[in-house]
């Protein structure tokens, strides 16, 4: 046969269209009414935190990606989402050389060290955001209480998870769960604006970019654990829809717990990873020297996700009993 | 958007084709190019310049079935591997106008009457594929005569429905008591369940089976219709319980069987371009696609794709002089801006791939395992299991080859077992 002036290849020869563009862009599109809130809060501040988060997060990955001479890929949106998610768990007048730092490790170590993007076995922004909280010094910025001291938004300006910690239940009479809901609540940029981020979640679980195991899970794991710390003692442990209106329990459910390469894939994986979230943060949040669990429990499950990706939804092989004819036994047919 | 994406593990919707494509038919090839999988051509028995018969088998003594579709003289023999990674034998033959037909293909007048034995042996003869296994003593626990295509862009199978119902019945009939199956099972579109009307309950079981890619695949049919796994003669022997048979095969065979005659005519779907208008063209087998699309006015872009046997898991061609053959249902010609671009990208382990996967396989590990050669864990994946769909390939975002990767993983994989 003469060849001619053909394309070929495997297949399929159809595709959806699907671009790894539309994680990243549709995550930021999604994140816009939670940053409008933040700015609406904080006002330039908080410009300045997250213009300088995304900006630090993608030259890292672009210096990283040219220092290991590989293509520099910032385009696909990925360093700017964890950039942003950095950005929107920062306190507004988070100093800008922390947010460099935390942007530079996170990328840097958190991501490019492991291969970029797909292999990063933890999430870059929970990295960097870790390192800050760890680093003894810059404690106190990353203390809503004492960050925020000179905002006065109309609302307690106290943490409500700080305050929890520091009087129990019995000391939480000042707020509403459905104005801590509505985002009325001191905390991350972004991150306290609960109603946008859950809207901007359910927006990624409706496009298919978030799958609805992980959230759920997650949601229900706080419910689980704080039910049950409430039901051993009402006075000293708060409930669950507080827990869940609180801290980044909406964001870490669905942005922080549900980066691509650092969450499980099969089914039960996600539900036991969403599920284990939701329970370690609480047990952080109640025993814990730090207020909030989240990002330590998605960093700590996130180490677990080689195993939880052995949980399977079924076995590989879904069929019943087959025959199998090989060549021994076709040769001892024909003999007898 | 959606519900389909909201539960992820949904396959994207890609529906067959509905319409009613009346078939036409395309003159004789002058020149016709036979295809023998599996063959070197040290197996074929005739020599340049010998005159053939159709329905003759062109295969030495000993050595198989290799079934001539055509009259006249043999112009060349020779050899070529196959995107499938199988060699082929070829025998280029220029036909001559009027057949005269091979005279080992017997009649059978009563196909009621007729031992088994005879009617399967007839049915190999007369050149069906997919029956070898039966011959080598698999057994069939379930017979699936399926309605569906396999394909999108493909209208062979509803067309068969509506012009050859009424050798439906008698086909069913004939192939139960050939292959012994315990029970019979036909495969309608949902759309288009009318259809069985004329099929008697006591005969088959008919089942209704959403007319959307890939439940008219063999291996799908099987799974959810039969008695498991669909019948497969590889390297490795031959493995399952389930033979699925399509409307066309079957109603070709009574035709054949009653008239002693080869299946020599097959139905193919042409389509100029993706989205394009169907055609159905009636070629003989071994007719070149060249002729196919010279008949649909349609030339073939530089650098475009030729595609066999649908969009998803059909193959595409290097030539245009490539056969068509009894397993050959569509044709269809992609522009270069509609060819799809593999990417060298890394896996970002956004777990479509495995969210589709009718075989419910893990790709995204697969796809990187292969990657990196290493085929043993492929192996503890279960990658043998792929049936080669193209669903991971069509929802990566990362535009990788995934298919590719899976298929040299198996490859890989039978290869070592046969060498044992």
């Amino acid at each position: 046969m003469k060849a001619a002036d053909l394309t070929v290849s495997t297949g399929s020869h159809w595709h959806s269209g699907a671009r790894i563009t539309d994680f990243s862009y549709n995550t930021l599109l999604a994140l816009v009414p939670a940053i409008a809130m933040g700015l609406y809060h904080y006002g330039i501040s908080a410009a300045g935190v997250i213009g300088t988060a995304v900006a630090s997060a993608m030259i890292a990955e672009a210096a990283m990606q040219k220092l290991l001479g590989k293509p520099v890929t910032i385009a696909d949106g990925s360093a700017a989402v964890s950039g942003l998610l950095l950005a929107l768990l920062l306190p507004a007048n988070t100093p800008a050389y922390m947010v460099v730092v935390a942007a530079f490790i996170g990328i840097a170590i958190g991501k490019q060290c492991f291969g970029g993007l797909g292999a990063n076995p933890l999430s870059p922004a929970l990295v960097g955001w870790a390192v800050l909280r760890i680093t003894k010094p810059w404690v106190g910025y990353l203390d809503f209480d004492l960050a925020l001291i000179n905002y006065d938004l109309g609302f307690s300006m106290q943490y409500p998870l700080a305050v929890l910690k520091a009087s129990g239940a019995s000391g939480l009479h000042d707020f509403n769960t459905w104005n801590l809901f509505l985002g009325n609540q001191t905390g991350g940029i972004g991150a306290s604006a609960i109603v946008c981020v859950l809207g901007g979640g359910l927006y990624m679980v409706a496009r298919g970019l978030v799958r609805w195991e992980i959230p759920l899970c997650f949601l229900l794991g706080v419910f689980i654990a704080s039910s049950l710390f409430r039901l051993v003692d009402s006075a000293a442990y708060a409930g669950p829809l507080f827990h869940i209106v609180t801290g980044n329990v909406m964001i870490g459910a669905f942005f922080l717990s549900t980066d691509n390469s650092s969450a499980p894939i099969n089914r039960w994986g996600m539900v036991a990873f969403g599920l284990f979230c939701g329970m370690i943060t609480v047990v952080l949040r109640v025993w814990s020297v730090y207020p909030d669990g989240v990002v330590f429990a998605c960093l700590l499950m996130s180490l677990f996700v080689p195993l939880l990706d052995k949980l399977r939804a079924s076995p590989i092989i879904v069929r019943p009993a087959t025959i199998q004819i090989t060549k021994e036994a076709r040769r001892e047919g024909a003999s007898s | 958007m959606g519900l389909r994406a909201l539960f992820g593990s949904l396959p994207p919707r890609i529906p067959y084709s509905t319409g009613n494509v009346p078939v036409e038919s395309l003159a004789l090839p002058p020149r016709a190019t036979l295809l023998w999988g599996g063959a070197s051509p040290g197996d074929v028995g005739v020599a340049v310049g010998d005159t053939v018969q159709t329905g003759q088998n062109l295969a030495r003594e000993g050595a198989g079935l290799f079934m001539s579709t055509v009259s006249g003289t043999v112009e060349e023999i020779n050899s070529f591997r196959g995107a499938d990674a199988v060699d082929y034998a070829v025998v280029g033959i220029n036909t001559v106008e009027v057949d005269s037909y091979d005279s080992s293909i017997k009649s059978i007048e009563d196909l009621d009457n007729a031992p088994p034995e005879q009617l399967l042996a007839t049915i190999i003869r007369a050149g069906f594929p997919g029956f070898d296994a039966l011959v080598q003593g698999a057994t069939v626990e379930t017979l699936i005569i399926s309605a569906l295509d396999q394909e999108p862009l493909t209208a062979v199978s509803p067309q068969v429905l509506i012009e050859r119902a009424n050798d439906v019945s008698a086909g069913i009939a004939m192939l139960r008591r050939a292959t012994g199956a315990k029970k019979v099972v036909v495969a309608i579109p949902h759309n288009s369940a009318h259809a069985a009307d004329g099929i008697s309950v006591d005969l088959a079981e008919i089942v209704k089976v959403r007319a959307v890619y890939p439940n008219g695949l063999p291996e799908i049919l099987a799974k959810n219709h039969g008695a498991g796994q669909a019948l497969k003669t590889g390297r490795n022997g031959t493995v399952g319980n389930t033979l699925v048979v399509s409307i066309e095969h079957l109603v070709g065979m009574v035709s054949c069987l009653r008239e002693g005659r080869p299946f020599v005519n097959k139905i193919v779907t042409c389509c100029g371009k993706s989205g394009g208008e169907l055609k159905n063209i009636l070629v003989r087998i071994g007719t070149p696609v060249s002729m196919a699309l010279d008949n649909l006015d349609v030339k073939l872009p530089p650098g475009g794709k030729l595609v066999i046997n649908g969009p998803m898991h059909g193959y595409s061609c290097f030539s245009d002089e490539q056969p068509m053959t009894a397993t050959s249902d569509s044709v269809l010609v992609q522009e270069p801006a509609e060819v799809h671009r593999f990417e060298s990208t890394a896996c970002i382990n956004c777990g479509r791939c495995s969210a589709v996967c009718p075989e419910k396989l893990e790709v995204n590990l697969l796809g990187r395992f292969s990657e990196y050669s290493i085929f043993d864990k492929c192996a503890e994946l279960g990658v043998e299991n792929c049936i080669e769909c193209g669903l991971c390939v069509y929802v990566c975002p990362a535009q990788r080859p995934l298919l590719h990767l899976l298929a040299h993983a198996k490859l890989v994989l039978e290869e070592e077992t046969v060498g044992k």
